[in-house]
């Protein structure tokens, strides 16, 4: 990332309250809290002009939920991380701003439990089929075991 | 807009009838395979120590180590152990082929390997030597 | 709370998703009662929206790579898709090798290339032979796909596997090119250009391509496309110059020189010169690489132990950009693996490319994606005018499409199609 881009990125994430690091070489990770993950994404894709998305990951971090969009344009790479706690899992959907994102939030949707207000698709199951129960927990969180799964699916198979 | 052609296809049906088919007369005649395909596991008993390490790095759960019995060394009991080969698990990746300090292990040429019966699948020459 | 009631409210939100902003339209029901693919909802002949619906063979790898050792987890990686194998446990380890400290040799670097680009041909030719069994061309897909047996003969020279090539490692590759393979690769990629050019004039000329390609599939601009995350073929057939090999160049790419091809026109006959166009350029490269390749390892051995911190790495796959995503703590097995496959990136434009579109041009456009995935087998329909709803598996809707375009060549004998309006 070029110099000024990088000076730019840092003046912008002091008013907002956010940290800016540079761990390696063409890698520079954000961290933001909700109430202005989308402004400022809407930031990054129409001021400085990083237009692509390459996806967007869950974490599980223990006590919280960590949401992290993947930006890149040549040879930057852009994280740019949201924590959500685990007992109010609700975050701010950024489908207005790049709609392309709309299957991942829907995918961390499914697999870690986190609702994206402003998604108009967020009802809709993406992966999780039609008789998932609705006391197990999601399927990503280090609780959640998968012999437990295949049990209350009934997906067990007998091995003779 | 480019002229449409009928029938662009009619050369090449005729140079293709009178060249050999591509269809392999397998199995009524033997297959061609080239130097470095990987088909099923070979061991030599000889040269196998039962270090194990084959055993660590099976991305498919392959081989188990079976004890049998113990040895001196010293005036230490240390314990031998051979593996046991359960190839109907393999993926043919040749990890432990790579790993063996010993060279004991080999894919060779064979891929005939279905069966009805999945016991013929368990290779037990190390475990019973 | 009745079924019908759930459904209308369950679909109350679905139609306002679009990049437009199209007004809503009214009161629908999709046929929720069997789980599908796709849903397809239809003003008379004419698709008006489709809802996607995956995840059919999702077999959770990312859990399972949680509790395996990370060299196992290449293996396991590897078998997310038989076309772009290589390319995945290629993406997987340049995500791990950049935790560690070691450089990868670069005769390995060399030889990556070589088998990601005999890959990307062997790819573009399967696609070509199933574009002519969709439009109803048998003999281009037989003649295809016996050109690509050749592909396959050299790939099991070097790798010793037509599908799961099993070479990568962590820094480096774990075979090396077998001896006097030089002039027989050389041979292979003049002959593989010469078949890429006269399906390029059959493309051109033949009357059944023409009539099932030409201005078929909705057309988007590049703003469209950028917005909605395209990658691959689908961002560079309307003119974006997006191409991972080029923008942040990984394994030999930065030696070996190439340009990659874009069109202007919007529709699906050019998707299929632009990927012949492709082939052509991939063959050149490997003739280059294999007469520069360099002496030296092909191997660094490193500990199973990756020290702790993230990484990520991004691949040009023959359909797209792969996405990898590692997070270790410092221990034997991964914390956290995420992939993303170019085809869910490139669904929302596939969405968009099929609104305005009639009912036969359905598989020629959702085959020109390329799509991963086996999401051909059922398709269900719901008609607004005549309020009717049905099921249709992938060969009824091509039959439906080969007797729309070339009602000679039907024979209603021989098809399992079904009449539903």
């Amino acid at each position: 990332m070029s110099e000024s881009l990088l000076g730019q990125l840092q003046t912008y994430a002091a008013q907002s309250n956010s940290k800016v690091s540079m761990p390696r070489k063409g890698e520079t990770f954000i961290e933001v809290d909700q109430d202005h993950i989308k402004d400022f994404i809407s930031h990054l894709v129409n001021d400085f002009r990083i237009l692509h998305l390459a996806t967007i990951t869950g974490l599980d971090l223990g006590e919280n939920i960590g949401i992290i969009y993947h930006l890149s344009q040549d040879k930057d790479t852009i994280y740019v991380r949201s924590i959500v706690p685990k007992a109010k899992s609700t975050a701010v959907s950024i489908v207005e701003v790049i709609p392309g994102a709309i299957l991942y939030e829907m995918e961390i949707h499914d697999l870690f439990g986190v609702t994206f207000t402003g998604n108009p698709w967020i009802n809709q199951k993406l992966l999780l089929p039609d008789n998932w129960p609705a006391d197990l927990p999601p399927p990503l969180l280090k609780t959640s075991k998968p012999a437990e799964i295949r049990k209350r699916l009934q997906l067990e198979v007998e091995r003779k | 807009m480019p002229p449409r052609k009928v029938g662009a296809v009619i050369p090449e049906m005729f140079r293709l009838m009178l060249e050999k088919p591509t269809t392999e007369a397998y199995p009524y005649k033997p297959i061609q395979l080239p130097d470095r395909f990987r088909g099923k596991l070979d061991v030599d008993p000889e040269k196998c120590t039962g270090c194990q390490v084959c055993a660590v790095v099976c991305p498919a759960g392959v081989i188990t180590m079976i004890d049998k019995g113990t040895r001196k060394v010293g005036d230490r009991e240390l314990p031998v152990k051979r593996p046991l080969f359960d190839l109907s698990t393999c993926i043919f990746c040749g990890e432990c082929v790579d790993n063996c300090a010993f060279r004991a292990l080999e894919l060779t040429k064979q891929f005939e390997l279905a069966t009805p019966n999945k016991a013929d699948l368990i290779m037990r020459k190390t475990v019973e030597s | 709370m009745s079924d019908e009631a759930k459904l209308r409210e369950e679909s109350a939100g679905l139609m306002e998703y679009s990049v437009e902003n199209l007004v809503p339209f009214g009161p629908i029901h999709p046929a929720l009662k069997e789980p599908e693919y796709f849903k397809l909802i239809l003003e008379g002949e004419k698709i008006v929206q489709v809802i996607p619906r995956i995840g059919y063979v999702h077999r959770g790898l990312e859990k399972a790579a949680e509790s395996r050792p990370w060299v196992q987890n290449m293996y396991m990686f590897e078998r997310t898709c038989g076309i772009c194998s290589f390319v995945h446990s290629l993406c997987y380890g340049q995500a791990v090798e950049g935790l560690t400290i070691y450089e990868v040799p670069r005769r390995a670097k060399y030889i990556r290339l070589i088998i990601s680009e005999l890959e990307r041909i062997h790819s573009h030719l399967l696609w070509v032979g199933l574009m002519g069994h969709w439009a109803g061309f048998e003999t281009l897909f037989m003649w295809v796909w016996n050109d690509r047996e050749v592909i396959l003969d050299l790939v099991e020279a070097i790798s010793g596997n037509r599908v799961h090539k099993s070479m990568n490692a962590f820094c480096g590759v774990r075979r090396d090119m077998p001896e006097n393979m030089e002039d027989r690769i050389v041979e292979r990629m003049k002959f593989i250009t010469d078949r890429a050019h006269y399906y390029r004039d059959i493309i051109d000329s033949e009357e059944t391509m023409l009539a099932r390609t030409e201005n078929v599939g909705n057309k988007i601009n590049q703003e469209t496309a950028q917005k909605l995350c395209a990658v691959g073929p689908m961002a560079r057939y309307v003119g974006l110059r997006q191409d991972v090999r080029l923008n942040d160049p990984y394994a030999a790419y930065d030696e070996v020189p190439f340009d990659i091809v874009t069109r202007t026109e919007g529709d699906v006959r050019a998707l299929l010169r632009l990927r012949l166009d492709e082939l052509v350029v991939s063959a050149n490269m490997i003739s280059y690489a294999v007469k520069h390749l360099p002496e030296g390892p092909i191997r660094v051995k490193i500990a199973p132990i990756i020290p702790a911190g993230e990484h990520s790495s991004h691949c040009e796959a023959p359909r797209g950009e792969i996405f990898y995503y590692v997070k270790s703590t410092g221990g034997r097995t991964p914390d956290r693996v995420k992939s993303r496959q170019p085809t869910m990136a490139n669904i929302p434009t596939a969405l968009e490319l099929l609104k305005g579109q009639t009912l036969a041009d359905v598989p020629m456009v959702l085959t020109a994606i390329d799509p991963c995935f086996g999401c051909m087998d059922r398709m269900s329909f719901l008609d607004t005018e005549s309020q009717k709803q049905w099921t249709w598996s992938g060969e009824q809707l091509r039959q439906y499409g080969i007797k729309h375009y070339f009602p000679e060549r039907f024979d209603a004998n021989r098809s399992k199609f079904k009449e539903a309006h």
